[in-house]
């Protein structure tokens, strides 16, 4: 599903965020992107969806290599993955459903299609009773529950997610891995940018360590 | 192209949220464009108007010889004749002095009777020439006066061109002064509307670094910012033309009470429904411009 090779990123050149990056990861698998803060997780993160360009090497996310796609090529890819944020980067003046719905309507879905969907992704996450309500009137964790349903409203083959639990007392932060497992076992690789060592040990699953730039690749010990 | 109409849902959605949303700014925006587009509207009225008035009387041309009291029946004959093979000249009446007297009596009215008490009649006799209107350029009618002038018998000659001569040449200045005010109008109202596009782009960064996360491309997030453009110039510009035409109204009933015996009112005009037309179109190519002016700073991922 994503494949980087010798991937090189800085903002102010010589300083390097990213040194020789390289690491694959299969479909359907659940990974972590972890590592100390400012460790360059969250430049990784970016380079994953084009949202930054590297300096050099390769970066292959279903099968489009992001250092040289155009933009409509990147929109394509975009609609076949979601991502989401720990500040959940919803829109405040839109209901829960014009939200979910956007992600959608810019692929041209049918109403029809939009009405349904948006109703089944919001019951997975357990917030379809607000549907009707705006960002502002939820909690934390309803908040980034809508912004999961959001990415997940297109079935996408992948999902990345920073630090999508960093806002949220443990226990939230539990049903949303909760969540995030249940998406995964459906067959979504999942790519989740963490720090939060508890989190990792509760839920074990291969993390990518990143320190100074430098990634190691490795699963959490027991 | 079944699928066409749930692409045009959202981005409809998008444009009505975007105005609705920014109630204020669009506000401003509008009044602004109609404000300027009332100005290019009232200009380019008075103008076509004045044009039309100043071509008018140009129609009604006509070249007045008077003639010398102890003028002969053969010269006047002969004059008569050779103002007759004139190319200009359409129509040639003879007024006599008594029925010069008579007309001036009756343009004077009431205030006609001390007429009656002067010795003699001191309103000469003359030739009244209407002239075709295809040869009645103002040269042509300083020339022909000239012509008569030098004719036996011939008095004098008067002729409306000096004034109208005066007045091409100021509606000349006028329309090219037009021109000018239309092109710096223009200018402003693309810039006031790139502006505003601007500030719109500004306070919904957020909004628009959503649609790229989620997919949307380039061409998605900035067509509702052109449809705005193009809502703002077609309502400032329908706006702008109805106070045009209210105006125009209001000056043709105020010009009617203050001089009723002048029927320049019943000449005036307003804007024909194709000037109309490309008018409103007129403010909705400065609505795209302002747009394409606006995209050079915005839209980026």
């Amino acid at each position: 599903m994503i494949r980087v090779s010798h991937l090189n990123k800085s903002y102010n050149y010589p300083n390097m965020i990213l040194k020789d990056v390289s690491f694959e990861v299969k479909r359907g698998e659940f990974v972590y992107l972890s590592g100390p803060s400012g460790a360059g997780k969250t430049t990784l993160f970016r380079l994953l969806f084009a949202d930054l360009k590297p300096d050099s090497g390769q970066i292959m996310v279903d099968g489009v290599d992001l250092s040289r796609a155009r933009a409509a090529i990147i929109a394509r890819l975009r609609r076949r993955m979601g991502v989401v944020f720990q500040d959940y980067k919803l829109i405040s003046s839109y209901t829960v459903f014009d939200n979910v719905a956007l992600a959608l309507e810019v692929s041209g879905s049918p109403r029809s299609l939009i009405q349904k969907r948006v109703w089944e992704v919001l019951k997975t996450v357990g917030i379809e009773r607000q549907i009707d309500r705006f960002p502002p009137q939820l909690s934390g964790g309803e908040q980034q529950r809508v912004a999961i349903a959001r990415a997940l409203v297109n079935s996408p083959r992948l999902i990345l997610a920073d630090e999508p639990t960093g806002n949220l007392d443990h226990e939230i932060a539990e049903e949303i891995m909760r969540i995030f497992n249940y998406i995964n076992s459906r067959g979504t690789t999942i790519v989740m940018v963490t720090h939060n060592r508890a989190l990792l040990q509760c839920f074990k699953r291969k993390v990518f360590y990143l320190d100074q730039g430098n990634l190691q690749a490795y699963v959490w010990p027991d | 192209m079944s699928y066409m109409p749930d692409y045009i849902y959202p981005l409809l959605k998008l444009t009505a949220n975007n105005i609705r949303r920014h109630p204020v700014v669009n506000l401003i925006s509008i009044s602004i464009i109609a404000i300027a587009m009332l100005l290019l509207s009232l200009y380019f009225l008075a103008y076509s108007n004045a044009a039309q008035l100043v071509s008018t009387w140009r129609a009604d041309l006509r070249i007045i010889v008077y003639l010398d009291d102890d003028i002969s029946e053969a010269r006047l004959a002969d004059l008569k004749n050779f103002c007759r093979e004139l190319d200009e000249v359409i129509n040639l009446q003879y007024v006599s002095k008594e029925q010069a007297l008579e007309n001036f009596k009756k343009t004077l009215g009431d205030d006609a009777g001390f007429l009656d008490d002067l010795p003699e009649n001191p309103l000469p006799a003359s030739l009244e020439l209407s002239l075709d209107r295809k040869v009645a350029a103002v040269a042509d009618v300083e020339r022909l006066a000239r012509q008569l002038k030098r004719q036996v018998g011939v008095e004098d000659v008067v002729y409306g061109s000096y004034w109208l001569r005066h007045l091409f040449s100021l509606l000349k200045i006028v329309k090219y002064f037009g021109l000018l005010f239309a092109a710096f109008l223009s200018v402003v109202t693309i810039f006031i509307v790139a502006s505003t596009i601007r500030l719109s782009l500004y306070s919904r960064r957020e909004i628009i670094r959503v649609l790229y996360l989620v997919g949307a491309t380039r061409t998605f997030v900035a067509l509702p910012y052109l449809l705005e453009g193009i809502f703002q110039g077609t309502l400032a510009s329908l706006l702008a033309l109805g106070l045009a035409y209210g105006g125009y109204v209001g000056f043709r009933n105020w010009l009617k009470l203050q001089v009723p015996q002048w029927s320049i009112s019943t000449q005036l005009h307003f804007f024909s429904p194709l000037t109309m037309l490309s008018f409103i179109l007129l403010g909705t190519l400065l609505g795209i411009a302002g747009f394409l002016l606006s995209s050079r700073w915005g839209f980026r991922d």
